[in-house]
């Protein structure tokens, strides 16, 4: 069976454990690179943010597009272009009214563009739109927003799965704002709002795979055959596929809109949003199996009745001269009959199908 | 059970679709952002003030700016642009084509005052006024003793032009039941720094006073006239009156306030709002030109989009493209079943859509073209439900399980699934939604729709439709129509399932 058959069957025989040595390093890595990132270059905040600049000029036969393309002469390109009351035209952008010389560029480049003199064209200075009121509570807000999720994933799963679901939602966040930083994208709210809608959909996704693995370790043939990593494992392989195809299907629309929103000269907005979007969902998959599972495994094995588990099994392994490994292959094998000879000392059980997940008990057969 | 699950089926179709006519017929239609479509602008210029001992300085300004933002958009919905611009605030409104109830919106810079309450009167004078208030005889606090020996019964309504600070006035209560005589107090709203409504065993507001002489000292001069009841504050009430109208009248139960208290009274939520409302909104620290009058510098405008219809034109080309591609993909998948997820998606498309437009229509909720690329990315990710089920099915059946039982047992295991994870997404909305402000406000309830809907087209739709697919015998008899493993591929010959 080739891979991509594998796949489209949920039996991957993906080894995450071995995986997740590499993963966590390049992880590591990349917040470490996003960190560096936000204090060295920090994050270029937009206008609605920061203030800027407002010109005003009369400019009655003048379109939007003749706008833009003069101020993408003088590197204004995702300047607000508005008409107000019809024939009056506004720019705004992200530029300190006190740099006069490149003030006086951009006022320059719209006297010429409507044909009049330069003290036709007026300017000021304006505030920023988003008030720190509005930031001050959103971060309010999110904070008892993790302490709350934190309280709801420990009562639905449990404490160490609430930790491991939180670090992998702050490693998205950080991950996309550092790339925000490193490449000096501009965060306009539209970004904000990208953030938080990776934020929800990382934390999402994460509980899917959390939730998915719960029900595998109560209902898998391996309980008590194999370390609580090694069923999480199989509980990976078997979800990686509904992965795959969300993250597919979240993401077209999103590469759609990046593709067409850069081919559109113009929408700059659109297609910034969509980098933030792509970035974090593609994050916001990879954190589920990479970062959340392995944090819950790794806190699992400490977990006591785990560990001794580990233990016993390591034990068992040695005196038998196998791995603990040898023993799980066997398990988690794909249903090929050749390939799944029931391992010796297996035998508690009724002989592996050589699936991982039993038939529930019918209560007759149907037919 | 087929015919329940057909009557499910029938119910949910048939409501998105009259919900869907019902919007249409009454005419609601989202409402587009400033980016999108333009609005109206109020521009407002501070009014010269002779009696302002500084200069008006930006932070006034931006304190004017943030308090206009907030009472613009209490729901956090509407995503208006409120900036200073230079010494000028700009308000834009999106989608107000009529320019009057722009301005009615951004509102005028009213002064709140708190005067303590001499006595209560009827409603209308009676007999026809007759008597004169006199001119009262101020302390060095600002406040003077109530005038004696006159009839109360027959004092005339103050005029506006006569309302002022330090004399005696006559004003009605808000709801016109009742009219106080209020005494001269020196107390405004510059004196307040925040004011908030709040629920503790009620709806109360509760305010916080700027420090010292500015606000708390002055409010607790006042404060200890009327508790207990004076000559000053005969009724032991100060009335908050905005525009010559009494906005509320508490009875003062302590003498020390110290710079923060709570207005209590039996509010609803909404009173209690706009109580809060008004207290901030009477804070304005600046008075500013009236746009109405032609005379004056104020100003209002219709505005332009910010985005050009070439980028409108390419999300919404983006976005159908992009939905074509996923339709594409999952039918290829999953076949039958990705027809059923489309289908699924257009279910809760049309709640949104009605929902939308009629928190457009209600609310001022506003679409920005950020909201509508969010909402096809939330569309997206709502497959998710459909492929987490569709996966359970194809691990129920690879391990033996018929189909006919898998379909419908596989739902329940799956939605379980969807179920936790929506509502989490559910309880972010919720919490970003109640102590958030603006256009986060507006993400967290867009959030909350799509996690409540997701669950509604998954519960109310697919799974009829799971019923409905496990008693067809076509489809039992050839899985691959729905993109799934035939029993032998599932189970290669040689093991059986027990």
């Amino acid at each position: 069976m080739s891979r991509l058959q594998r796949l489209l069957r949920n039996q991957t025989r993906v080894d995450f454990p071995e995986l997740w040595k590499t993963t966590l390093k390049v992880s590591a890595a990349l917040i470490l690179i996003s960190v560096v990132a936000m204090l060295v270059r920090g994050v270029n905040l937009g206008i609605e943010f920061e203030g800027g600049t407002v010109w005003e000029a009369s400019a009655p036969d003048v379109s939007t597009a003749d706008v833009r393309d003069a101020l993408r002469d003088v590197g204004q390109a995702d300047a607000k272009i508005q008409f107000v009351g019809g024939d009056v035209l506004r720019v705004r952008a992200e530029l300190d009214a006190t740099d006069a010389s490149s003030v006086a560029e951009v006022s320059l480049a719209l006297a010429t563009l409507t044909g009049q003199s330069l003290d036709d064209i007026s300017f000021n200075s304006i505030s920023a739109s988003w008030g720190d009121e509005i930031t001050d509570k959103a971060i309010r807000a999110l904070i008892v927003f993790f302490i709350v999720v934190a309280i709801y994933i420990t009562l639905t799963l449990e404490w160490r799965m609430a930790v491991a679901a939180l670090v992998a939602v702050a490693h998205d966040i950080v991950i996309t704002v550092g790339i925000y930083a490193l490449f000096q994208f501009e965060v306009t709210p539209a970004t904000v709002i990208a953030f938080l809608t990776i934020m929800g959909y990382s934390l999402y996704d994460t509980l899917v795979v959390f939730d998915k693995n719960r029900d595998y370790q109560r209902r898998s043939a391996l309980v008590g055959r194999a370390t609580y990593t090694r069923i999480m494992n199989s509980a990976l392989n078997t979800v990686l596929l509904r992965s795959v195809n969300t993250t597919i299907t979240s993401v077209l629309p999103v590469l759609s809109m990046l593709v067409i929103g850069t081919l559109v000269l113009g929408a700059v907005t659109l297609a910034e949003f969509a980098v933030a979007l792509l970035i974090g969902l593609l994050v916001g998959t990879y954190s589920s199996l990479f970062v959340a599972a392995p944090a819950a495994a790794w806190l699992k094995e400490r977990q006591p009745e785990f560990a001794e588990q580990r233990e016993r099994l390591e034990a068992r392994a040695q005196s038998r001269g196998t791995t603990v490994h040898d023993v799980e292959d066997v398990a988690v094998g794909p249903p090929s009959p050749q390939a799944a000879p029931p391992a010796p000392g297996a035998t508690r059980r009724p002989p592996p199908t050589g699936t991982v997940i039993p038939p529930r008990p019918r209560k007759r057969k149907r037919r | 059970m087929s015919r329940r699950s057909l009557v499910s089926l029938a119910l949910i179709v048939a409501a998105a679709a009259g919900l869907l006519a019902a919007s249409l017929a009454v005419g609601n239609r989202p409402l587009l952002g400033l980016d999108l479509k333009g609005g109206v602008e109020v521009v407002l210029v501070p009014a010269d003030d002779p009696d302002r001992p500084v200069a008006i300085t930006e932070g006034d300004l931006d304190i004017a700016v943030e308090i206009i933002r907030d009472r613009i958009d209490g729901l956090g919905v509407a995503e208006p642009d409120v900036t200073r611009q230079g010494n000028r605030v700009v308000v834009q409104l999106p989608g107000i084509s009529d320019q009057q109830r722009a301005i009615d919106i951004v509102g005028q810079t009213a002064e709140l005052r708190f005067r303590p309450v001499c006595s209560l009167l009827d409603p209308e004078a009676d007999p026809p006024p007759t008597q004169e208030l006199p001119t009262p005889e101020l302390d060095n606090r600002g406040l003077a003793p109530c005038p004696t020996g006159i009839d109360v019964t027959a004092l005339p309504t103050t005029s506006s032009a006569d309302d002022l600070l330090d004399r005696f006035v006559v004003l009605p209560h808000r709801d016109r039941l009742e009219r106080y005589l209020l005494g001269p107090s020196s107390l405004t709203g510059a004196g307040l720094s925040s004011a908030d409504s709040r629920f503790t065993n009620e709806y109360v507001v509760e305010f916080n006073l700027k420090g010292g002489d500015e606000g708390a000292d002055k409010f607790d001069e006042i404060a200890a006239a009327c508790n207990p009841p004076s000559d000053f504050c005969r009724t032991a009430q100060i009335a908050i009156v905005v525009d010559g109208t009494v906005e509320s009248a508490p009875v003062v139960n302590e003498a020390r306030f110290g710079g923060s208290g709570i207005i209590s009274g039996n509010f609803s939520e909404q009173e209690a709002e706009d109580l809060a409302l008004v207290l901030r909104y009477g804070a304005l620290p600046i008075e500013f030109q009236d746009p109405t009058d032609p005379q004056s510098d104020s100003t209002s405008r219709a505005v332009s989009a910010t985005i050009g219809g070439d980028s409108l034109r390419a999300g919404v080309i983006a976005g159908i493209v992009g939905l074509a591609l996923v339709f594409l993909y999952m039918v290829v998948m999953y076949r039958l079943l990705g027809v059923v997820a489309m289908l699924s998606l257009g279910v809760s498309a049309t709640l949104l859509w009605v929902i939308v437009a009629w928190l457009g229509e209600t609310q001022d909720l506003a679409l920005t073209l950020a909201g509508v690329t969010g909402l096809i990315v939330a569309i997206g990710v709502s497959l998710d439900s459909n492929v987490v089920y569709f996966e359970h099915l194809k691990e129920d059946v690879a391990t033996g399980r018929m189909l006919r039982s898998s379909l419908e047992q596989s739902f329940a295991a799956a939605f379980r699934t969807i179920f936790r994870a929506n509502f989490a997404s559910l309880i972010a909305a919720v919490i970003l939604y109640w102590l958030s402000a603006g256009s986060v406000r507006g993400f967290a309830l867009m959030l909350g729709l799509a996690s409540v809907l997701d669950l509604v087209a998954t519960y109310f739709f697919l799974r009829p439709c799971a019923q409905l697919m496990a008693r067809s015998p076509g489809l039992m008899a050839h899985p691959h129509r729905l993109g799934l493993p035939t029993r032998e591929e599932a189970m290669p010959a040689g093991v059986e399932a027990s």
